[in-house]
């Protein structure tokens, strides 16, 4: 690394760069790995320094003056709405950028089911049809946070070429496509939709998944509402006891808005299947 | 090899910030439990002022909540975005500070709260060898000049040519010693992880 852009470095990691300074910094790190590598090594050395500092609590009372600061009524939302799910994609593409491209290898799709500890689950999803394939990872994640992220890198991939995809998928059509990768050991997954024809008034577009041995429903989600809707998002669900690797379905729903958190899909599938 | 993140808390921060960004007042808190101390710490030392400091903690906390979903986890992690906030919103006020200064004050000095200048505060606790808790851990690892002018820069409204003249060095001197000890902070981190 030459000394002006490590120096560069230190004055970004120390937040001394003027606003400018920072903005053209910030826009070398979208595309050198290593620097931001480096610079993140660096944020996290005043971070430690921050929390080893003489610790003082908070005087009692100060989280409700500021919440009464805050002034508006408490809006609860569903935690899986739309801009959660975007955020969190952005994180998720956040952590593909951090650790480069191609971390995850795919092997053929033609083989034996195999445990969760070792691979995803990707289905394609298109009007009426669901295709799921089973994906072995060859690199094992060590922790959470890494399989984490080869779930969103491989999610990014696809949305970025969707010709990678191990399935063939309607180049165009009516009603939309998509695709949905589950992580069955974490219960975390991404859809990526595009083309969804707009929802129709008082709808939204669920997101369900279910255990084709059990029969058992889960909901995912609600899908943003963009018209057309297309994106790449994030998703948690609660495990489904005894399910089955390999035996996961997924399908859109478009329900009514009068019903807050539908524990069963009601409404018309728009994509997917039931049953795989 | 980049590395991927190294812990949960990342994540679950990530989550926290992104939920807030849609108005979950439940996530605000549960990030206020995680932040509240540390923030709270960095601003007392930053003003030498519990008042003070519990003034810009709100400040700061606020403006967590209005810009979360402004939240980019590619510039930085969660917790490092918060004190950036909360050492501008400390360095917004000490430079105000700066230009009315307390002493101009009718009020008799026995009266003021007590106070001391940032410059003062850093350098007291920089410089105090009784200070035990200030050197537990990686930062006894760092030498003394270069824990000082850490210590300035991160926790004064002073610029990096003030601290110079202050401490009556050239600039790049200084530049070299903040260098110096942010790397071995970070080399001491490395060898022993949180």
């Amino acid at each position: 690394m030459n000394p002006q852009l490590e120096e560069l470095a230190f004055q970004y990691a120390l937040d001394q760069l003027n606003p400018s300074e920072r903005a053209a910094f910030e826009a070398r790190l979208d595309h050198d790995a290593a620097l931001a590598e480096w610079v993140r090594e660096l944020q996290d050395a005043v971070d430690r320094y921050v929390r080893e500092l003489p610790r003082h609590e908070p005087p009692p009372g100060l989280l409700a003056r500021i919440e009464a600061r805050i002034g508006h009524p408490e809006v609860r939302r569903n935690p899986r709405s739309p801009a959660l799910w975007s955020v969190v994609a952005r994180w998720g593409i956040a952590a593909v950028i951090a650790v480069g491209v191609g971390i995850i290898a795919v092997q053929s799709l033609r083989q034996a089911p195999l445990s969760a500890g070792h691979s995803l689950m990707v289905v394609g999803l298109e009007p009426h049809q669901s295709t799921l394939a089973e994906l072995p990872l060859l690199t094992r994640p060590q922790n959470a946070d890494a399989r984490f992220i080869q779930l969103a890198s491989l999610a990014e991939q696809y949305w970025e070429k969707p010709e990678d995809l191990p399935f063939k998928m309607a180049s165009s059509g009516q009603g939309g496509r998509g695709y949905a990768l589950f992580d069955p050991a974490s219960n975390q997954g991404f859809i990526a939709v595009r083309h969804l024809p707009a929802v129709g008034e008082g709808k939204r577009y669920h997101l369900w998944i279910v255990d084709s041995a059990s029969g058992q429903v889960r909901e995912a989600g609600v899908l943003p509402v963009t018209d057309p809707a297309s994106g790449l998002y994030f998703f948690t669900v609660a495990p489904i006891e005894g399910a089955r690797p390999g035996k996961f379905g997924f399908f859109v729903t478009a329900e009514d808005v009068s019903v807050a958190n539908p524990d069963q899909p009601r409404g018309k599938v728009v994509l997917g299947n039931k049953t795989i | 090899m980049p590395s991927p993140p190294k812990n949960a808390a990342v994540i679950e921060e990530a989550c926290l910030l992104a939920r807030m960004g849609v108005g979950d007042r439940e996530a605000f808190r549960e990030l206020y439990s995680r932040y509240s101390a540390p923030l709270f710490s960095l601003a007392v030392r930053m003003v030498g002022d519990f008042g003070q400091a519990e003034e810009l903690v709100q400040d700061t906390f606020l403006k967590i909540w209005r810009n979360a979903a402004s939240f980019d986890p590619r510039r930085s992690r969660p917790f490092t975005w918060a004190v950036t906030i909360t050492r501008r919103t400390c360095i917004d006020h000490l430079r105000k500070r700066r230009h009315n200064p307390v002493s101009t004050s009718l009020v008799p000095e026995e009266d003021l709260p007590r106070e001391f200048s940032s410059v003062e505060t850093v350098r007291r606790s920089a410089e105090n060898s009784e200070d035990n808790e200030l050197l537990r851990g990686a930062l006894a690892e760092v030498p003394a000049n270069q824990r000082q002018v850490l210590e300035l820069v991160l926790f004064s409204e002073m610029t990096q040519s003030e601290i110079a003249e202050h401490l009556e060095r050239p600039v790049g001197t200084v530049k070299s010693w903040i260098r110096r000890g942010l790397l071995e902070l970070r080399k001491t981190l490395t060898e022993s992880p949180p």
